[in-house]
C-alpha cells in the first residue's frame, strides 16, 4: 500500500510539472506541453549518461526535468542500470558578465530504479514489513551555471553548462550520523548541458 | 577604476575556480553514477584472501589464544570505530571475525565505509555474509571486496567454517553439502568452530533446513556456532545436544564478544563498552 502511494506521488509529480507548465505560455510562443530545453548530464548518481527534457517555472526560478539515465554494465561491474529521474533546480541568484549569465544553482533529484535487487512491492518470501522498497533514492546538490543566449533566429536558442556536487540521501544520513564516515567520502560531481530549441 | 573592477572580478572568478577544484579533488570518488553500482576499487578487492595470508603468518607458541567476534554492524559506524579501537588495546586478540550484515541497504557506498573504518584495525579480520549485505548489488560487491562466500581455514589445530546460511536474500538454499565436507575431518583437529550468520533456529530456514543444519553439526562434532542477525545474546545447547550456540548482540550498542581457545575447550566474555 506505502509502495503504491509513493508510486501515486510519482505520477502526480509529472502531472504537476505539466500544469505548470501552463505559466510558459504566456511568456514564450510554445505550446505548453512543449520543453523549454533538453539536457544531458554525466554522472551525479541519476546515471552514466542520462538524458532527457525540462521545464522553466516560475519565472526561471525553478528548472524541472524528467530524465533517463543509464549506467552499463561495463561500468557499474553488475547488470545495467536504468534510472527515471525527476530534477529540480534552482537559480540562487544570476549575474550578467559580457552577455553570459552566472548562477549559483542548488537542488534535488527523485530517482527510480528496479532491477539490479531493487525492488517496489517487498517479494512474497519476506514476512510483512521485512524490508522498505528499495527503488527510490534522492540526491541532493549545489553547483554553479552559465548560460548564453544564441539568438531567437537559431536553431538552438541557448545553451547552459553545470557543475554540481552532491549527495544521496542515504549517504548524507550516514555522514551527519557518524563522525566516522567524513563529507568527502560522500560527496561526488557531476556535469551536464542544457539545449534551448 | 575600471581596471581595478576587471581585476576585482578576475580574482573572484579565480577564488571560485580553485574552490571547485580544491572539493573536486578532496573527494573520494569524483564522479559517481548510481548507488547500486559495484565496481570495487582495486585496492579493497581479495580481502578474505589477504588477511588468511596473515592469519597464517602468526606464530604462536601456545595452546591458547584469542579471537574477537563482532557483528550486525549495518550503518552503526561510530560503535565500530569505538569497538575497533577497544581490541586494537588488547593484544592476547590475535584476529577479528564480523559476522555479517556488515552493510544495510548493501550499496557499495556502506562497503566502503566499512572497509575504510576497519583500516584503522590493527590485527587481520575476516568477515561473513549477512542477509543484509546481500541486498542491491551486495552479492557482487562482496564477492569482490572480500571473496568467496564459504570457506575455511586452520589456525593452531583448530579449524573454522565460515559459512553463508542466507536463504531469502541470496535467492538459494545454503550449500550443505559443502559444509559438510569442510565437517569430515573434525577428527583431525583440536575443536572445530562454524560461523555463519543466522542461527538454525531462526526466521529463514524451513524444518528440513533446520534438521540437516543441526544434525551435521552434531554429527561432526562442532564445538561452538558463532551467529549474529537476532540482535540478541545467546548462549546455550539449543538443541540439548552437545553443540554450543551462541550469538552476539548488534553494533546498535558497542558490544561484541571475545573467545578464548584453550587445549580443548573454550570459553568467551561479552564486552559491552
Amino acid at each position: 500500500m506505502k509502495n503504491r502511494n509513493i508510486f501515486i506521488l510519482f505520477i502526480a509529480l509529472l502531472f504537476f510539472s505539466n500544469v505548470f507548465g501552463q505559466d510558459s505560455t504566456l511568456i514564450k510562443d510554445k505550446a505548453w506541453y512543449l520543453p523549454d530545453y533538453t539536457k544531458i548530464q554525466f554522472a551525479g548518481n541519476i546515471g552514466f549518461f542520462s538524458v532527457g527534457f525540462g521545464f522553466q517555472f516560475f519565472n526561471n526560478h525553478l528548472y524541472s526535468e524528467l530524465l533517463y539515465g543509464y549506467v552499463p554494465a561495463s561500468i557499474s561491474k553488475a547488470e545495467k542500470i536504468h534510472t527515471i529521474t525527476i530534477k529540480n533546480t534552482f537559480p540562487v541568484f544570476t549575474k550578467e558578465i559580457n552577455k553570459i549569465a552566472l548562477s549559483p544553482i542548488t537542488g534535488f533529484t527523485a530517482s527510480f530504479e528496479t532491477g539490479n535487487n531493487s525492488f517496489l512491492k517487498l517479494p512474497d518470501k519476506y514476512p510483512k514489513s521485512y524490508y522498505n522498497t528499495n527503488a527510490f533514492h534522492f540526491t541532493l546538490f549545489i553547483g554553479a551555471k552559465v548560460h548564453k543566449n544564441f539568438g531567437y533566429q537559431k536553431f538552438i536558442k541557448g545553451a547552459d553548462v553545470y557543475f554540481e556536487l552532491g549527495t544521496v540521501d542515504r549517504y548524507l544520513w550516514y555522514a551527519i550520523l557518524s563522525k566516522e564516515v567524513k563529507f568527502n567520502q560522500i560527496l561526488s560531481s557531476a556535469i551536464g548541458i542544457n539545449l534551448y530549441f | 577604476m575600471k581596471y581595478l573592477k576587471m581585476t576585482l572580478l578576475k580574482t573572484n572568478k579565480i577564488i571560485v575556480l580553485i574552490g571547485f577544484t580544491i572539493i573536486f579533488m578532496a573527494c573520494d570518488k569524483v564522479f559517481e553514477f548510481s548507488p547500486y553500482e559495484a565496481n570495487v576499487k582495486e585496492d579493497n578487492k581479495n580481502t578474505t584472501n589477504k588477511n588468511l595470508q596473515l592469519i597464517q603468518n602468526i606464530k604462536l607458541n601456545s595452546d591458547t589464544f584469542s579471537f574477537a567476534f563482532v557483528t550486525d554492524n549495518h550503518y552503526h559506524y561510530d560503535n565500530l570505530r569505538t569497538v575497533i579501537d577497544d581490541i586494537n588495546k588488547k593484544d592476547d586478540i590475535l584476529f577479528v571475525i564480523f559476522g555479517g550484515d556488515i552493510a544495510d541497504a548493501a550499496l557499495l557506498k556502506e562497503y566502503e565505509i566499512f572497509y575504510n573504518t576497519l583500516k584503522n584495525l590493527n590485527k587481520p579480520y575476516l568477515t561473513v555474509i549477512g542477509n543484509h549485505d546481500y541486498n542491491s548489488n551486495g552479492e557482487v560487491v562482496y564477492k569482490q571486496m572480500f571473496g568467496n562466500y564459504n570457506y575455511s581455514f586452520e589456525f593452531n589445530h583448530n579449524k573454522f567454517v565460515i559459512f553463508d546460511d542466507v536463504v531469502w536474500e541470496s535467492n538459494k538454499t545454503p550449500d550443505f553439502d559443502w559444509l559438510s565436507t569442510q565437517l569430515t575431518d573434525n577428527a583431525l583437529f583440536k575443536q572445530v568452530f562454524v560461523i555463519a550468520h543466522i542461527p538454525p533456529y531462526s526466521d529463514q530456514f524451513d524444518n528440513d533446513m533446520e534438521q540437516t543444519y543441526k544434525s551435521l553439526m552434531q554429527e561432526n562434532n562442532v564445538q561452538l556456532l558463532i551467529h549474529g542477525h537476532v540482535h540478541s545474546y545467546y548462549f546455550g545447547k539449543f538443541y540439548e545436544d552437545s553443540v554450543n550456540y551462541l550469538t552476539v548482540p548488534s553494533l546498535k550498542k558497542p558490544t561484541y564478544c571475545i573467545i578464548n581457545v584453550h587445549n580443548k575447550s573454550f570459553n568467551f566474555e561479552l564486552i559491552e563498552l
